[in-house]
């Protein structure tokens, strides 16, 4: 009996017969209220667990916050106290001084949109031609592509380095956003939504005399508003992020984008494990503008990830 | 003649279509692959011109190398890790949170954002926590009566550190995608399965493990892809150290090409990682053709 009601489903794939006729059957027999209730004791025993869960998931924020309003003095003289004594907002003041924080986020904040607008662009034109144009080689041409998703950073370091050097492009913001202009993510992820939009609305513009470009434009990116904003949300959020290519590629201090600069900060002579407060207080710079934008944009970003399976 | 001015027409509009995404691809993807392969059987060390064909020297050398079968040690150590907890973790908070109820999407948004954050900068944060003398968590260890550990300064506890930042980040990502695996499975079943009679823990072996398993199996080989991957909280946290118990792979390719100049042990290192990602990648692809239940 259990395992009869249970397996059908799952032998029979999608056909979604069999889970009609348990259906069925379910709404003739009363199921005892007793199950179906939930014990309050229980959804107390869980808000207790998620809300301790929750601190620790944000503690390292809040600990952050606190200690770049300690003052340093304070920081080994009463180390636990999660409130400071009084709020130094100075510190973030001498901290900006100390460093061009404010020029490193606006240089990842200028990378991050180039880079995410091209990408954007050049994805949608590709999923455009791989999922509406007809030609010959167009699957392989969409598995080279893929497959190129397996390809570890590593392996093409070395030689793009080399490619940029060539180009003259080592130490620039637009060496930096060519290196990553390609994106096999937004190729896959606008391909999956590009295929949802009905071919009859393009045949009817084409018949009409559209161009290929208009109707990409005025028909299929309108009707995807939401995936294009995930996808723009993620590219921009692991663009700004990004650490390891940019700090290979950039040595210029005023070119540093703010996770290399914010390193040098951390390393830099006299700032290790002594000046706790104003290294924090970076962090905070670094951080903050991302928990806004992801506060604003929780649900985007949220519900697409969860909805269309984002990798990355 | 006009349908040849036509076909040729629409060659061109292919051809403009797919140019903009194919040139950077082709520039900064796939002929550096052709190219790693290639230096990867040189001795090239950069900075000279001249560089001479070692064959398969660069591999041979590989597996006689401490350095180099530590570190793919430690690689698999620290995927392991950091894959078992994440998914875990990832699928209890999904099972709590994936009905809605009131809170349920403030749990999701707190527990996903450390996602969000350059791993550079909470790693900082992270290493301060775990600093020896004034770091919370030997102050916490002091409190309740323990000896400070020198977390970051041991080889053996170092690697912990660094799997705790990555779980912490990764398993607010994992959890969304359990939440959408779990609202996929049709009510129909549990409701059938109450009637049966069936225990929470019968239903959870029985239907949502089996339901899910692919999306578990999807999770566990990306997770450890990334992984394999990491690279900011190594350079924050411990830099390989201390005495290389936290060097993984990535980090020798690091340190061979950027550090030491060592292009043809680097590429052929980088191209291990490659195998590596690409025997996941297909177990990943392979199994998802099999197990597809959804």
């Amino acid at each position: 009996m259990t395992t009869r009601s249970i397996n059908l489903p799952l032998a029979n794939d999608q056909t979604g017969k069999h889970t009609k006729t348990i259906a069925v059957q379910v709404s003739t027999v009363n199921i005892p209220a007793k199950a179906v209730l939930k014990p309050t004791g229980l959804a107390l025993l869980k808000h207790g667990f998620l809300t301790i869960s929750g601190l620790i998931m944000v503690f390292p924020f809040v600990w952050m916050l606190s200690g770049s309003m300690k003052s340093n003095d304070e920081i080994f003289s009463n180390p636990l106290n999660i409130l400071p004594e009084q709020f130094r907002w100075e510190t973030f003041v001498e901290t900006f001084n100390s460093a061009p924080f404010g020029l490193y986020i606006m240089n990842s904040f200028t990378v991050a949109l180039f880079t995410t607008l091209i990408v954007m662009i050049n994805s949608a034109m590709f999923a455009y031609a791989i999922t509406q144009f007809k030609f010959k080689s167009q699957t392989a041409l969409y598995f080279v592509v893929m497959a190129c998703y397996m390809l570890p950073g590593a392996v093409t370091y070395i030689p793009s380095y080399i490619t940029l050097a060539n180009m003259g492009l080592l130490d620039s913001h637009t060496g930096l956003i060519i290196s990553n202009a390609a994106s096999v993510f937004g190729v896959f992820y606008l391909r999956q939504v590009f295929l949802k939009v009905h071919p009859s609305l393009i045949e009817a513009a084409r018949i009409d005399g559209a161009g290929e470009v208009k109707i990409l434009w005025a028909i299929v990116l309108p009707q995807c508003k939401a995936a294009l904003a995930t996808l723009f949300l993620i590219t921009f959020i692991t663009n700004y992020n990004s650490y390891m290519w940019p700090s290979l590629l950039i040595t210029s201090q005023d070119l540093n984008l703010i996770a290399t600069g914010i390193r040098q900060f951390f390393i830099a002579e006299g700032n290790y494990g002594l000046n706790w407060s104003q290294i924090m207080a970076a962090s905070t710079i670094a951080v903050l503008p991302l928990l806004i934008l992801f506060i604003i944009c929780q649900k985007t970003i949220l519900s697409g990830i969860a909805d269309n399976g984002v990798k990355e | 003649m006009k349908i040849k001015s036509n076909a040729l027409s629409e060659k061109l509009k292919v051809l403009l279509f797919i140019a903009p995404l194919l040139i950077p691809l082709f520039a900064f993807w796939i002929v550096p692959f052709g190219w790693s392969i290639y230096i990867s059987f040189t001795d090239w060390d950069y900075i000279s011109p001249e560089y001479s064909y070692v064959g398969l020297e660069n591999y041979q050398y590989m597996f006689e190398d401490s350095y180099f079968m530590d570190a793919l040690n430690n690689t698999f150590v620290f995927a392991l890790g950091v894959v078992i907890p994440t998914v875990v973790l990832g699928l209890a908070f999904a099972l709590l949170l994936h009905k809605n109820f009131r809170g349920s999407q403030l749990y999701r948004a707190v527990i996903f954002s450390p996602w969000i954050t350059p791993t550079v900068a909470v790693s900082i944060v992270w290493s301060w926590v775990f600093e020896t003398k004034s770091g919370l968590a030997n102050l916490l260890l002091g409190k309740l009566g323990f000896e400070p550990i020198p977390w970051l300064e041991s080889g053996d506890t170092a690697m912990i550190v660094v799997i705790i930042v990555t779980v912490w980040q990764a398993v607010g990502w994992t959890m969304l995608f359990f939440i959408s695996a779990l609202n996929k499975i049709p009510e129909s079943l549990y409701e059938a399965s109450l009637i049966d009679g069936c225990s929470p823990w019968t239903r959870f072996i029985k239907i949502t493990l089996p339901l899910i398993s692919p999306t578990t199996f999807f999770l566990i080989i990306v997770n450890m892809i990334n992984a394999i991957q990491a690279f900011d909280q190594f350079q924050i946290l411990t830099q390989g150290g201390p005495s290389g118990s936290t060097r993984t792979l990535l980090y020798l390719f690091y340190q061979q090409a950027f550090e030491q100049y060592d292009m043809g042990p680097a590429a052929a290192t980088s191209l291990i990682i490659l195998l590596i990602t690409g025997v996941l990648t297909l177990v990943n692809t392979e199994m998802g053709k099999r197990w597809i239940y959804y």
